[in-house]
Parts: structure tokens; sequence; C-alpha cells
């Protein structure tokens, strides 16, 4: 009963700022000016809209598959007891995190402009200068750029929690080094694994300040058109809506990622 | 049961295995023994002996600084664990805790591709022979110590291994689940007919289910007997020590058969340490009589009595020497008493 108390204070908070503002905009996604309409839904069929929809999903997904494929390696190595530098690189991959983001992606965006530190330095070696900015894999540089740490961090926790000597008895039923990683180290590291595809996923399908940096705008994800329905166009109804799906899309993507981590043995994060 | 002829052919043959870690800290010094084909041999120590380093390079986990590792004549030294026909119980049971405990026994023969059918035999009389029978389809965090550590053996076992390592397979269990387990792995041991090395630092463990004890200390083995031999002819002061309670004494052994310590001259039936040599005495509590006074070759003072249950245990006082005398007739304390010892009881090591 006193522990149920105690929670009160946070009930109260997540009440007032989440649970309210969500129910105003199903609200105002349904409801324009006191009338019921479906008029934002029906915008999202807008092929246009559908293709940012998708744009959006896929490079969210682009950007946590090349995560995952640099994390995870990078966390087997980190959780190796024969590593010696492991605080440093930890160190290296976290220190970034100190630091605004949105510093961070305007330093990209300098360094990686036609006339930035990269192409400066490209030319000085006689190599011819590149566009680097205002494409779909810029967008993607800055996803895996802002949000690597989110997927190394989880899956190397869990795999520093995989007891030695399990892996150990995999090598003495005669299990060599890949099957051990195949059908032990691989599986006991789901739930990091997982943890570190939500992590990685939703900020990079809800970002706006990285295309908008780095994209220069030319490419427009959800996050994009949900600004400007309500700063610029004013169109509530429609930026409620899309809201609304980029929230559905979030919650299926949750519950498919529970199921899959059926083993709970905590993700480090969850 | 094996006949116990087929014990003396040496399966593993360790020779000159040293081991110094990365810190400096030598860990094994020089050991050379053998183990016999279908014996129950106990590494038996205190902790930081060496003796579960040993038991690491006899599996491949760990590889000595130096020194051959011979099995059936051929050096494994450099063999990783997972070509060796040795399979190894771990301290924490290892279980894997993503598969079902039919899937745990079962990985062995899957990774040898095993075919399905036989799998499940298997997996079943192993279940079987640890009286887990129908546990398959359990989940591994729903089992007991006792009943993780059954799953541990019958893991190992399936694999039919020439040779099971045991690291302190019962420490983590409680005294009464530990003495059945002794028992039954004993009992699987002979069944199977497999080489055990086995790692304890309980003493009483040891000498309850080897064949042979291998007694070690700062990396080096001590003594290698039967249990019987261990006990009654401890070969050095640490042995003796180690191996149940003890009255160490530093005696001068004058001649064969006579020795002296608190100055009285004791019949005793060693022979070829020399005349007038420093020796040391190992005397088994439970092997001094309490008489009365002037009967005693040595007279003393009763310190304390403690009831064990079975025995008294009593301090004795005697010529500044405090001994420890396990007898089932009490003496008070502060009683003034005497004490007989018998040739066969004294027992002469070398000083150390």
């Amino acid at each position: 009963m006193d522990k149920k108390r105690l929670a009160l204070p946070y009930v109260i908070w997540a009440s007032i700022f989440v649970v309210v503002p969500v129910l105003i905009i199903v609200y105002y996604s349904f409801f324009d000016k006191g009338i019921f309409t479906l008029q934002g839904y029906k915008q999202v069929l807008n092929p246009r809209y559908l293709g940012n929809i998708m744009d959006s999903i896929g490079i969210a997904f682009i950007s946590t598959v090349i995560c995952l494929v640099l994390a995870y390696p990078l966390a087997m190595i980190l959780s190796s007891k024969e590593m010696s530098a492991k605080g440093i690189i930890l160190l290296l991959v976290i220190l970034p995190m100190w630091m605004n983001s949105l510093l961070r992606t305007y330093a990209w965006g300098y360094l990686l402009q036609d006339t930035g530190v990269v192409n400066s330095l490209l030319s000085s070696m006689g190599l011819p200068t590149m566009q680097f900015l205002y494409k779909k894999s810029a967008i993607v540089f800055g996803n895996v750029y802002n949000f690597f740490p989110f997927m190394v961090l989880p899956i190397y926790n869990v795999l520093c929690k995989i007891d030695k000597n399990v892996i150990e008895a995999s090598y003495d039923l005669g299990a060599d080094k890949f099957t051990t990683f195949k059908r032990i180290i691989l599986p006991l590291s789901m739930p990091g694994v997982i943890t570190g595809i939500v992590m990685v996923f939703m900020p990079a399908l809800t970002t706006f300040l990285v295309s908008r940096l780095l994209g220069g705008g030319k490419t427009t994800l959800l996050g994009d058109l949900i600004e400007q329905q309500f700063n610029k166009t004013g169109d509530w109804a429609f930026g409620s809506a899309l809201s609304v799906i980029l929230m559905i899309i979030i919650l299926i993507t949750l519950v498919f990622m529970s199921k899959k981590d059926s083993f709970d043995k905590g993700g480090g994060l969850f | 049961m094996k006949e116990t002829k087929q014990q003396t052919e040496p399966i593993i043959n360790l020779v000159n295995i040293s081991k110094t870690f990365d810190d400096g800290a030598q860990i094994l010094k020089d050991i050379n023994m053998y183990i016999r084909r279908n014996e129950f041999l106990t590494l038996l120590g205190p902790s930081g002996c060496g003796k579960t380093t040993l038991l690491r390079i006899i599996g491949g986990f760990e590889e000595a600084s130096s020194g051959e590792v011979l099995f059936e004549g051929s050096n494994i030294a450099k063999l990783p664990p997972y070509k060796r026909r040795i399979n190894t119980v771990f301290q924490k049971y290892a279980l894997f805790p993503h598969m079902t405990v039919g899937e745990n026994i079962a990985f062995g023969l899957q990774i040898k591709k095993v075919d399905q059918k036989t799998i499940d035999e298997k997996v079943a009389q192993m279940l079987e022979l640890v009286n887990l029978k129908g546990f398959q389809d359990r989940r591994i965090e729903s089992l007991s110590g006792g009943q993780q550590q059954r799953i541990a053996i019958a893991r190992a076992v399936v694999n039919e291994p020439e040779v099971l390592l045991l690291d302190e397979p019962l420490g983590a269990l409680d005294l009464k689940l530990r003495k059945g387990m002794q028992m039954e792995l004993k009992k699987i041991q002979q069944k199977l007919g497999i080489t055990f090395i086995y790692v304890t630092h309980d003493q009483e463990e040891a000498l309850t289910m080897s064949d042979t004890i291998a007694v070690m200390n700062e990396g080096r083995v001590q003594q290698i007997g039967t249990p019987v031999d261990i006990y009654n002819e401890p070969k050095n002061a640490f042995v003796a020590d180690f191996i149940g309670e003890s009255n160490i004494l530093q005696a001068t052994m004058i001649k064969d058969y006579l020795v002296s310590f608190h100055g009285v001259d004791f019949v005793c039936v060693d022979t070829g340490f020399g005349e007038n040599v420093a020796v040391d005495v190992v005397i088994r509590p439970e092997d001094i009589r309490i008489v009365k006074e002037e009967e005693g070759m040595l007279k003393g003072t009763v310190e304390s009595v403690t009831f064990k249950g079975v025995h008294y245990e009593m301090m004795v006082k005697s010529n500044n020497y405090t001994w420890a005398v396990h007898s089932t007739a009490m003496a008070p304390v502060g009683a003034k008493v005497g004490m007989v010892l018998t040739p066969e009881d004294i027992h002469i090591m070398k000083r150390g």
C-alpha cells in the first residue's frame, strides 16, 4: 500500500504530461473546430504523403540495420575480457552523448557541406569533391551517428552478463566458436539486440532534426510532415492524424519486438 | 560394475605441467601424475592450490605454460576443448538458460549430428539415470539447485566421454543433498565406467568417493594415494593437517622403531629415517586413549570438552602442547588425565 502511494506523483505527472496530450491529439485528429471529420486521415492516403511515410520507415529501418551491423561486433569485442582498451573505447562511444545532438548534427552539416572540411581535404589530396548533404544517405548517416550508442550499450550490457561458464560448456560439448555464437551467444544476447533496435528505430522514425539539417528539407519525413502541419499550414486535423498513425506504427513495432523477446532476461534498458 | 583390473592402464598423463598467469603468479609448479582408466580421482586441496586450474588444463580451457597433457599417449595440450573426448560438469552447472532440460541434454548429440530418434532415446535414458524422468520440457529456471546439478551431469555424460571432469559440482548444495549426490555420483561412475576427475576442497567428500586422491597445495601435488593411505600415512604435515584433524608434533627419530617427543621415548613402526633425525609426528585425535593419570604415557589437564554427537572432543594440555582428543568417554574440564598411544598410531613424517 505504501509503495503504491509513493508512485502517485509519477501517475499524476504522466497523466498531465503524457496521457492528456495524447488524448488531445487523438481528439484533434477526429474533430475540426468541434465537428467530427475523417478529413485528416483521408489526407494521409494521398500518395505523396504515403510516400513520405514509407521514406521515414525505410530510412529508419536502414539506419537501424547499419547500427546493428556496426554495433554487435563492437559490443562483442568490448565484452571480451582480453580487451584492455575497453574503458577508452566505451568512453569514445558514450562521449558524443554528453553533447547536445542538435549541435552535433549542425557540426556535421558544416563538415559535409560542398565547401566543408571533408571536401577541402579531398581536393587537397587531389581527389574529386563530392556532394554529401541533401540526400537520403546523409539522413541515414546522421541517424547512425546520433543513435549508435543506443545500439552498442544494451548489446554490450547483455553480452557482459552472459555467464562465461555457459560459453565454455558449449565448447566442452563439442561446439566450435561459430556454433557457440549461433546457438548460445546470439540467442542469449537477443534481449539487448531488441532493446537496441527499439532504441534506434523509434528516434530515427520520428526525427525531423536530422532530415532538416543534413537532408536540407529535400526529403520530407514523418516528423517533418507533422511539424509542418502544426507550425506552417495550421492543418491540425492532418497533423494529429499523422501523429496518431506514427504512434500506431511505434506500438506495432513494440508489440512485435516484445513477442520476439520471449526469453525475458532483461535487456539492460527495459 | 567394470572390473577393477582395467584401472591399471593410465588414460591421462600429466608431464611437467607448470602454469604462470599473466600477472606473474605461479599457480602450478611442475605437476607430474597420471590418471588411470575408470578410476575416480579427486584433486583435493584448499582454495588457491591450483586444483581448478589443473582441471581446466585437462579440459582445454586453460593452456599450461609448459609441459604435456598426454591423452592415451598423444599430446593434447594444444587441442581446443571441443576436440577433446572429455566433458565437464561446471561448478555452477552452466546450463543453457534459453533451452529446456531436454534441449540442454541433447546439445552435445546435436553437434555430433546424431539422428533425432537416437537423441530422444538417449535424453530419456539420461533423465532416468539422474532420477528426473519426464523433465524434458521443463525450463531450467524452474529447477532446484540439486535438479540443475543432475541435468548438468546428464548433459555431460550423455556424450559418453572417456573422462568426466567435475569442478566442485556439489559445492552449492546443502549438506544433506550433498551426501545423497555423493553416493549417486559414485554409482553413476561405476555404472558407466567413466574416468572421473573430481575437484573439491572437502576432505570428507574426497575420502568418501575417491579411488585415488591427489592432495594439492601451493601448486604442487603433495601426495597421491588411496583414501586409506592418505589418511593413515600422510607424507607431510600439510597432508596430515588437511585430511582430518591431527596432532602434529616435532620429534626426534632416535633409531628405527623408536621416536622421542615431549621427553618420552615411544615405540613406533617406522624405519629408514636414520638415527637422531628431526621429524614430524602425526597422531589422529581418535587414536589417543584417555586413561587415569598414573597409567598414561603422557600426562595432561583437560582444558575444554565439546560434545560432537558420536564422540567428545577434548583439548588436553600437556608439556605446553594442546592435544585434540576424540573419545566416547568424557573427562571433565580441569581433570588430570593420562594419554596412551599405540605404536601403529604414531605416524612419522620427514620434516618439511
